[in-house]
């Protein structure tokens, strides 16, 4: 783990959607006037969502020490401890690009730009799974009406959208069908929640969990799966489309599709338990917007 | 009372070591109170400043938390504090809200995120920082999550503080072990050192067992040990009184036989006189026979008379050699041995022209199982002793039969009484102190032969002036002893 690594493991407050979004328009404006005048002096800030699994300090090394070779030049990796921060940073152009969910990405598909779509298991697709404890008897998703829920991240696809929209498909509200809800703020955290009984159940990504099934099985073994979503676009890595001129975006997507044919990037794909990335077109993440659209109708 | 006694009755040998046992009870017992009484604060003052610390850190970490109703964020950093605060040993941790219900619990499946929070937890603390519940083996302590002066929340923690418990136990079982065995050591040290102590004790003892049953021997130079002064003087005291000691009994046994032989002198001459008396007669008839020894009846009568005058001087020899000759002493006693006496005592009656009065209740038995010799000894010394003390012209006295199981003799006198000391001879237990003074040496021999043949003598002071000296002699009383030893 590099010190620049560490540096940037830092959280904090997020900041509300308004005042992100506010931002992100302001941000990206300034930022396309300034960029290419300093865009080869700076590092190049590499976001990372907690879709990805930021507790692991040495694939966060591998991984810088894999961008900078590809991209020629220093390499700074920024985590924060929500998708909406990440976003903002994106959004407004304080970070090159960014390991995102398809939910933000589909909410601010007209200021991204689509780099790379991670494969796993053969397809750019994985799934949401609501989940319980193991010992409990639930024939499907009904049965977890009542109970105290956890959700990944209010801007995550697989930890909220999936199961806000089910609910939306069912005439019904999150805080009307659980008793009670909350954000772990992480997939790792949502499968902590269910497994120590803190959630009675929880919406998590299924790529997440079941590359938890090989790292963390006790873990697993402590819960089930309820519901298996249909397949959806796996997270993306996006970058602003005002930095569309940075030939670091570009080298960035071309290191990303080789990542495989490298030695350092076969490492980081090895950790990730994923197959390499793909160059995909936006229709990719259509079924999320529609889900999104299915929330927005319903209010 | 009874205890003490039975207590004293123990050897010193085992008594010591007990005492020393008993003492390191006592202290052991009283140190383990004290250490584990510091123990007990100092483990409660720790637990104190752990907990403090569990709250602080735990506070600073959920406050933030807390007021934004973050389970999650909440539930983590008591997640986390497990790991970091091992040597606390949390059990359970529950955060509630300001409302009082709980946000996150350590164990989520006991202790439900919102859900109430029992009352129980609320009664269960202490004025301390930490409230133990020994029954339970845990810790209760409770922090109040302030910000901006505003209640926000709580902290209700639960310790398990067994370990502290099993750390007391194992201590007192350390102090328990260790006392044990020093008291064991000390014990056993105590009864080692006291053995030897008193070992030179032991050998006074057995000398003086032995000084008790008549033969005292000097403790032997080899025994007496060079190094300890006290015990050498002691030792060397008792030789001197071993010494001492037989230096009276030869000294009181020299008396002794000077008394016999005075008293013998005593016999002699009057015997000497007895035999003398006839001899005038013999002589006479002696020369009647050689005159006028061819006239039968003159003849007749002189040899009579030297006949009758010869059995009187055998009568005295006989009594004299059957008083004196101790082959002839072991012989049982007849009714001849009183007529012996009283043939012997015959002469100095007559020196001091006394009285005999002589009342023999001798039931025909041809004799009694008591040894004749010693007995024979005793009553003449005994009649020789009233006639001295007897004025002249006085009477002396002998009643003697046998009742039952023992003969009675009493030997009266017309004497001024007999003094204590010179009585205690014959009936005190210890008839030492005038005898080593050199008095009364007759009446002690008495004593020796009363002694062993199983008797008692009894003193008593007559009614009309004069002392009367009883000896009561069991039949086979010797010989009974004799079997005995």
């Amino acid at each position: 783990m590099t010190r620049d690594a560490r540096h940037c493991v830092r959280q904090g407050n997020p900041p509300s959607r308004r005042v992100l979004l506010k931002g992100a328009l302001a941000g990206a404006a300034s930022l396309a006037f300034h960029s290419s005048a300093s865009a080869e002096d700076v590092a190049f800030k590499f976001g990372l969502t907690p879709v990805f699994l930021s507790n692991d300090l040495e694939l966060l090394g591998h991984l810088q020490t894999f961008l900078s070779s590809k991209l020629g030049g220093p390499v700074e990796l920024v985590t924060r401890r929500t998708y909406q921060e990440i976003t903002a940073l994106l959004v407004s152009g304080e970070i090159h690009s960014a390991w995102i969910c398809g939910y933000p990405y589909v909410q601010f598909k007209a200021n991204l730009d689509l780099v790379a779509t991670p494969v796993w298991l053969g397809r750019p697709l994985y799934q949401s799974y609501l989940i319980a404890s193991a010992d409990r008897v639930v024939e499907d998703w009904t049965g977890l009406k009542g109970d105290v829920h956890a959700f990944s991240d209010p801007d995550s696809n697989s930890g909220f959208l999936v199961t806000r929209t089910l609910l939306a498909k069912n005439k019904l509200w999150p805080e009307a069908f659980f008793s009670r809800n909350f954000f772990t703020y992480g997939h790792r955290n949502v499968v902590r929640a269910v497994a120590s009984g803190l959630a009675q159940s929880g919406s998590v990504d299924g790529y997440v969990y079941e590359v938890m099934r090989q790292t963390e099985p006790d873990l697993i073994k402590q819960t089930r799966i309820v519901r298996q979503s249909e397949w959806l676009g796996f997270p993306p890595v996006a970058s602003p489309k005002s930095l569309a001129s940075d030939t670091r975006v570009k080298a960035l997507q071309q290191a990303l599709v080789s990542m495989k044919d490298d030695a350092e990037g076969k490492k980081v794909l090895d950790l990730l338990r994923l197959d390499g990335f793909l160059a995909t077109a936006p229709s990719l993440f259509d079924t999320i917007a529609a889900e999104v659209e299915i929330v927005r109708q319903f209010g | 009372m009874t205890m003490i006694r039975r207590f004293r009755s123990i050897p010193v040998t085992y008594r010591v070591p007990a005492i020393v046992a008993l003492l390191m009870v006592v202290i052991s017992a009283v140190i383990s109170e004290h250490v584990l009484d510091r123990l007990s604060r100092t483990q409660e003052g720790f637990l104190d400043g752990l907990a403090e610390t569990y709250l602080d850190g735990l506070s600073s970490a959920v406050i933030p938390s807390v007021l934004r109703g973050d389970v999650w964020e909440v539930f983590d950093a008591l997640d986390r504090s497990k790991s970091s605060y091992a040597a606390l040993s949390p059990i359970e941790t529950v955060v509630t809200g300001s409302d009082g219900r709980i946000l996150a619990a350590t164990d989520p499946t006991r202790m439900a995120t919102f859900s109430q929070l029992p009352d129980s937890y609320l009664k269960r603390y202490g004025p301390g920082i930490v409230t133990i519940d020994e029954s339970a083996l845990t810790g209760f302590a409770k922090r109040d999550l302030i910000y901006q002066g505003q209640p926000v929340g709580t902290i209700h923690a639960t310790f398990d503080v067994s370990r502290l418990f099993a750390e007391r136990r194992e201590i007192l079982f350390t102090l328990l072990v260790t006392n044990g065995v020093l008291a064991v050591l000390f014990s056993l040290g105590g009864f080692l050192i006291v053995r030897q102590m008193i070992a030179p004790m032991r050998v006074l003892e057995n000398h003086m067992r032995s000084a008790a049953h008549g033969s005292a021997e000097p403790i032997s130079p080899g025994e007496i040990p060079a190094g300890d002064s006290e015990v050498a003087g002691l030792f060397r005291g008792y030789n001197t009184l071993v010494h001492a000691e037989r230096e009276r009994a030869n000294f009181a046994m020299q008396l002794a036989e000077e008394e016999k032989l005075s008293s013998l002198g005593r016999l002699a001459s009057g015997m000497a006189h007895e035999i003398n008396n006839p001899l005038g007669g013999l002589f006479n008839a002696l020369d009647t026979l050689k005159t006028h020894g061819e006239t039968p009846g003159v003849r007749d009568t002189s040899i009579s008379l030297i006949e009758r005058g010869l059995a009187g001087i055998r009568d005295v020899v006989e009594a004299a050699l059957a008083t004196y000759r101790p082959e002839r002493s072991q012989r049982l006693l007849t009714a001849e041995d009183f007529d012996d006496v009283r043939l012997l005592l015959k002469p100095e009656l007559r020196r001091r022209r006394q009285r005999l009065d002589w009342d023999m209740a001798w039931n025909g038995a041809g004799e009694l199982p008591i040894k004749g010799g010693p007995v024979r000894q005793a009553v003449l010394n005994l009649l020789l002793n009233a006639s001295t003390v007897t004025p002249e012209g006085g009477v002396v006295s002998l009643k003697a039969g046998s009742r039952e199981d023992r003969l009675h003799i009493e030997i009266g006198d017309q004497g001024p009484g007999m003094p204590t000391d010179i009585a205690a001879i014959l009936t005190h237990e210890d008839p030492g102190p005038a005898v080593r003074a050199g008095r009364g040496l007759g009446l002690w021999m008495v004593r020796r032969v009363v002694d062993d043949l199983g008797g008692r003598a009894i003193i008593t002071a007559k009614q009309n002036g004069g002392t009367a000296v009883t000896l009561e002699i069991p039949f086979g009383g010797e010989i009974a002893k004799a079997n005995a030893a």
